[in-house]
C-alpha cells in the first residue's frame, strides 16, 4: 500500500496485503433502553443484578464491534462473574477496614494487595480475552503469572516506600513529622513521576504481548522513548501554566503592591479550576487518543499489525459534546455519550494483514474463566484492553 | 446421527434459514441451512449436519444492531447472515424473547423503567435511606461508637484548646448542667428510658466561633464563644446542650455517617460509570437535607430536656437572637457585658458599633453545629419554642 508505514516495514508484502477495517454498529438510543433497563433492575435487587446488567453491556458492545464484517461475541456468564464479584468486594472491604485499624495493619494489608494484584491483573485478562470470539474463534490471552509479577514489580516497589512512610508520620497533628520524612516523601514522589513512563509501558508490554488469536500472538515495538514523550508533554504543560500563575504573584508583589486584594484572590483561586478544566477536558482526550495510537499501532506480528489513527481534535470535540450533554441532561445522555466514544475510538483502528484471517485454526482449547480478575479490573477502575 | 437424512427428508414445514456456521475450529464460514424442529436445532452445510436440543443453545438477544451469534454446545456458532430474517424464524418456532429483552426493544417500557427508577430512587432517597440508616446506627454496638467518637475528638483537638474560661464559670455551667441533666435522666427513668452516656467538654477555639457539637460516642463539645455569646446564662446553655444531648440520644452523628457510607455507595454505583464529581453531588445534598431532620427531632428533645427541670422552651429564642446578632455584629457581641446589663438584652435593638465586614458571620459560624447552613431557618425554630412554652 501506499502510505509510509509499509515502507518501514519490510514485512509487509504489498501485494497481498489485505486491510480489514473495524467498524461499530451500536446505537445510543438502543444502548440507552439497554441502560435504563438495566439500572431499574439493579435498583430493585439493590446491586446484586450487577454481573447481568455487565454481560448485557458487554454483550452489546461486542455484538456491535464488525471486524471485517463480522461481530466479536462475549462469552462471560453473569453467574460466574458474580462469584468474582463477591470475592472482590470482600477483598476491597478488608483492605479498607484495614486502613481503619492502623497504619501497620494497613501496611501489611497493602503488601498482601500488592501480592494478589499481578494475579487478578493477569486473570483479569485472561478472562476478558478467554471470553471474546471471533468468527467461531476464542481469544487467548498467553501471559504467564511470573511475567505478571516480573512486569507490575517496579511498581509496587515504588508505592511501598510511600505507605511504609505513612507509619513515620505520628497520628498527633501537633507533634510534627522529622523533618527528613518530607524529604524522602519528596524524593520517593519525583521517583515515581521519573520512573512512571518506564511502568506503564511494561505494564501495556505485557497485555500487547500476549494477546492471541488462533496460532496468531501479537508483539508490542513502541519503545520506552514513545511513553516517555506521551508522560511528560502534557506534565510539561501543567507544570508551565502552574508556573505561569505563581510567576504572576511574584510580580504582582514584586511591583510593590500589597498583599493581592480581594479580586486578586478571586483571580487566582479560578486557576486551579481552570487547571482542572484543561486536564479534564484537553489533556485527557489527547492523551486517550495518544496513548490508543501509540499501543496499538505497534501491535501486531509478522504477519499483521493495527493501525490506530485517532485524532486528538476529533476525540477533543466529542469528549467536549459528551461532557457538555451528560450534564445538561443530568446523565441521562451518558448512554449516547459511550456509544458515540466506542464508535470514534474502534473506527479510527483497522488491521493490515498478509495472512488469511478466513483460515486461521484454533489452538488447543483452553478456556480460562477467572471472573475474579475482571471484577477486580472493575472495582478498582483499571483499563483492559482497548 | 444415522438417521438425520432420514429425520431432515420429513421436515418439510419448519422455515429454513441460510446461516453461517462456523465449527469453533476454523476461522472459516460454511453457508448453512439451519431450522428448528421438535425442540431439536438442525443445521445442514456441505461439511457439517448436526441436530442439537434447542434449549442447549446460547441463542443471542434480539437487538437492532449488530448480527446474532448463537452458540452451540460443542464450541460451534451459528451467525445470521440477515438479522431480520433471523428474528422473523426464531418467533416462527415460538422462541419469544426473554422479559428484559422485551423491556428494552420497548421504548414505551423504557420510559416506564425510567419513571419508576426515578420514583424508587426518590422514595429510596427520603425514606428509604432515613429509615435504613437509624435501624443500622441503633444496631452498632455502643464499643464501636465510642471508637469512631474518639477519632472524631482526637480531630476536633487540633483546633480547640482547653477553655479559656475561669474555673468558676466552668463550674457554675457544669454544675447547672448536672441539675438539668439529673432531672431529665428521673424524668426519662420513669418512662422506662436510660439515657446514653454523655460528657461536657468545654473548650476554645479560634475555628469555629460560638458552637455546640454532639460527637458520635456521647462527647458534646461548648466553645468558651457560645458561653461569652449566651453571657453565661446557664439555662439557654441548659436549652443548646438539651439540644445536643438529643442528637446523642437519637444517636445522630452514627446515623449521619452510616447515611454518608450508604449514599457513597449508592451513587457510586448509580453514577459510578459516569463521572467522580457527578457522584459526590447527592451525597452533598443528602447530608443538608437529612441534618435538617436531625435539628428538628433535637430541638424537640431540648423542650423536654428543658421542661423536666421546669425551665420555660421559650429561653432557646434568646439564643437565636443572640445568633442573629452575632452575624450582624461579629465578635464584638462576644465580649463581656456591661455589669449593669440584664442578662438577656432585647437584642433587636442593640445596634453594634461596627457591623461586622460582609461573610465574616457566614464563615464564623457557617460550617458546623449550630450555625450550619441546613439548619432549619431560625424563624421556624423561634416559633417551635415559643409554640413550646404555650
Amino acid at each position: 500500500m501506499e502510505s509510509p508505514e509499509h515502507r518501514a516495514e519490510p514485512s509487509f508484502d504489498a501485494t497481498s496485503v489485505r486491510r480489514l477495517p473495524i467498524e461499530f454498529t451500536g446505537s445510543g438510543g438502543e444502548y440507552f433502553r439497554i441502560w435504563i433497563v438495566n439500572m431499574l433492575l439493579l435498583l430493585v435487587t439493590l446491586g446484586l443484578y450487577w454481573p447481568w446488567a455487565k454481560v448485557r453491556r458487554l454483550r452489546y458492545f461486542w455484538g456491535n464491534t464488525l471486524v471485517d464484517g463480522d461481530p466479536l461475541d462475549f462469552h462471560g456468564e453473569p453467574g460466574q462473574m458474580f462469584k468474582g464479584w463477591a470475592l472482590v468486594g470482600v477483598l476491597f472491604l478488608l483492605y479498607n477496614w484495614a486502613g481503619s485499624v492502623s497504619a501497620l495493619a494497613d501496611v501489611v494489608a497493602f503488601v498482601a494487595l500488592g501480592l494478589l494484584w499481578p494475579a487478578l491483573w493477569r486473570s483479569s485478562m485472561a478472562f476478558r480475552l478467554g471470553n471474546t470470539s471471533w468468527r467461531g474463534l476464542r481469544f487467548r490471552f498467553v501471559g504467564s503469572m511470573r511475567e505478571a509479577y516480573a512486569s507490575l514489580l517496579p511498581l509496587f516497589l515504588v508505592a511501598l516506600p510511600l505507605v511504609l512512610l505513612g507509619l513515620w508520620v505520628p497520628d498527633e497533628p501537633e507533634a510534627p513529622a522529622p523533618d527528613w520524612v518530607g524529604w524522602v516523601f519528596l524524593g520517593v514522589m519525583a521517583l515515581a513521576v521519573c520512573v512512571l513512563p518506564w511502568l506503564l509501558w511494561r505494564m501495556k508490554a505485557y497485555q500487547h504481548r500476549h494477546y492471541a488469536l488462533g496460532p496468531l500472538q501479537t508483539d508490542f515495538r513502541a519503545s520506552v522513548r514513545a511513553f516517555y514523550g506521551l508522560v511528560l508533554k502534557p506534565l510539561g504543560l501543567v507544570l508551565l501554566l502552574v508556573g505561569l500563575a505563581v510567576g504572576l504573584v511574584v510580580v504582582q508583589l514584586g511591583t510593590g503592591l500589597e498583599w493581592p486584594g480581594k479580586e486578586m484572590m478571586g483571580a487566582l483561586a479560578i486557576v486551579p479550576l481552570l487547571l482542572v478544566l484543561l486536564v479534564v477536558f484537553g489533556v485527557t482526550p489527547w492523551w486517550t487518543a495518544r496513548l490508543q495510537n501509540l499501543v496499538w499501532t505497534k501491535t501486531g506480528n509478522s504477519q499483521m499489525r493495527f493501525i490506530s489513527r485517532l485524532s486528538f481534535r476529533s476525540m477533543l470535540w466529542l469528549s467536549l459534546k459528551n461532557g457538555l450533554l451528560t450534564a445538561i441532561t443530568l446523565g441521562l445522555y451518558w448512554p449516547f455519550a459511550a456509544v458515540a466514544m466506542a464508535r470514534l475510538r474502534l473506527e479510527a483502528v483497522h488491521i493490515r494483514s498478509i495472512v488469511d484471517l478466513e483460515s486461521l485454526l484454533a489452538a488447543d482449547h483452553q478456556r480460562p474463566a477467572e471472573a475474579a480478575g475482571e471484577a477486580a479490573g472493575d472495582f478498582f477502575g483499571m483499563d483492559v484492553g482497548l | 446421527m444415522w438417521a438425520f437424512e432420514a429425520v431432515t427428508a420429513m421436515h418439510t414445514s419448519p422455515r429454513r434459514l441460510a446461516v453461517r456456521y462456523f465449527d469453533g475450529r476454523s476461522s472459516r464460514a460454511q453457508a448453512a441451512v439451519a431450522w428448528l424442529h421438535d425442540g431439536e436445532l438442525y443445521v445442514l452445510g456441505p461439511t457439517v449436519r448436526l441436530s442439537v436440543p434447542a434449549k442447549q443453545v446460547r441463542w443471542p438477544e434480539r437487538t437492532q444492531r449488530g448480527p446474532r451469534v448463537a452458540r452451540l454446545p460443542e464450541g460451534g456458532s451459528l451467525q445470521s447472515v440477515d438479522p431480520a430474517a433471523w428474528d422473523a424464524w426464531l418467533r416462527e418456532a415460538g422462541r419469544g424473547d426473554s422479559a428484559v429483552v422485551r423491556l428494552q426493544q420497548s421504548w414505551r417500557a423504557v420510559f416506564a423503567s425510567l419513571a419508576l427508577l426515578v420514583l424508587l430512587t426518590v422514595a429510596g432517597y427520603i425514606w428509604g435511606l432515613p429509615w435504613a440508616s437509624r435501624e443500622v446506627a441503633h444496631r452498632v454496638p455502643d464499643s464501636v461508637e465510642a471508637r469512631v467518637g474518639e477519632v472524631v475528638l482526637a480531630q476536633l483537638e487540633g483546633f480547640t484548646r482547653p477553655s479559656q474560661l475561669t474555673e468558676q464559670e466552668q463550674r457554675a455551667i457544669e454544675q447547672a448542667w448536672e441539675k438539668v441533666l439529673a432531672a431529665h435522666r428521673a424524668a426519662e427513668a420513669a418512662r422506662g428510658v436510660v439515657l446514653r452516656p454523655t460528657r461536657l467538654l468545654i473548650r476554645h477555639s479560634e475555628d469555629i466561633g460560638p458552637n455546640a457539637l454532639a460527637l458520635p460516642g456521647g462527647a458534646m463539645l461548648l466553645t468558651d464563644d457560645m458561653v461569652r455569646l449566651l453571657q453565661h446564662d446557664t439555662r439557654v446553655i441548659a436549652g443548646v446542650l438539651g439540644h445536643e444531648l438529643g442528637h446523642v440520644q437519637h444517636r445522630h452523628g452514627m446515623r449521619m455517617l452510616v447515611q454518608v457510607s450508604v449514599m457513597g455507595a449508592a451513587s457510586s454505583l448509580l453514577w459510578g460509570d459516569f463521572s467522580g464529581i457527578l457522584a459526590t453531588v447527592p451525597l452533598w445534598l443528602g447530608q443538608a437535607h437529612y441534618s435538617r431532620e436531625a435539628e428538628r427531632e433535637s430541638d424537640a428533645y431540648s423542650v423536654q430536656v428543658l421542661r423536666a427541670s421546669g425551665i420555660p422552651p421559650t429561653v432557646m429564642v434568646t439564643l437565636f437572637e443572640r445568633l442573629a446578632l452575632f452575624e450582624r455584629c461579629g465578635d464584638e457581641v462576644l465580649k463581656a457585658p456591661a455589669p449593669d446589663s440584664p442578662p438577656s438584652v432585647p437584642p433587636a435593638a442593640a445596634a453594634c458599633k461596627a457591623p461586622a465586614p460582609t461573610g465574616q458571620g457566614d464563615e464564623k459560624g457557617g460550617r458546623w453545629g449550630l450555625g450550619f447552613a441546613s439548619h432549619p431557618a431560625n424563624e421556624e425554630r423561634i416559633a417551635f419554642f415559643r409554640a413550646a412554652a404555650r
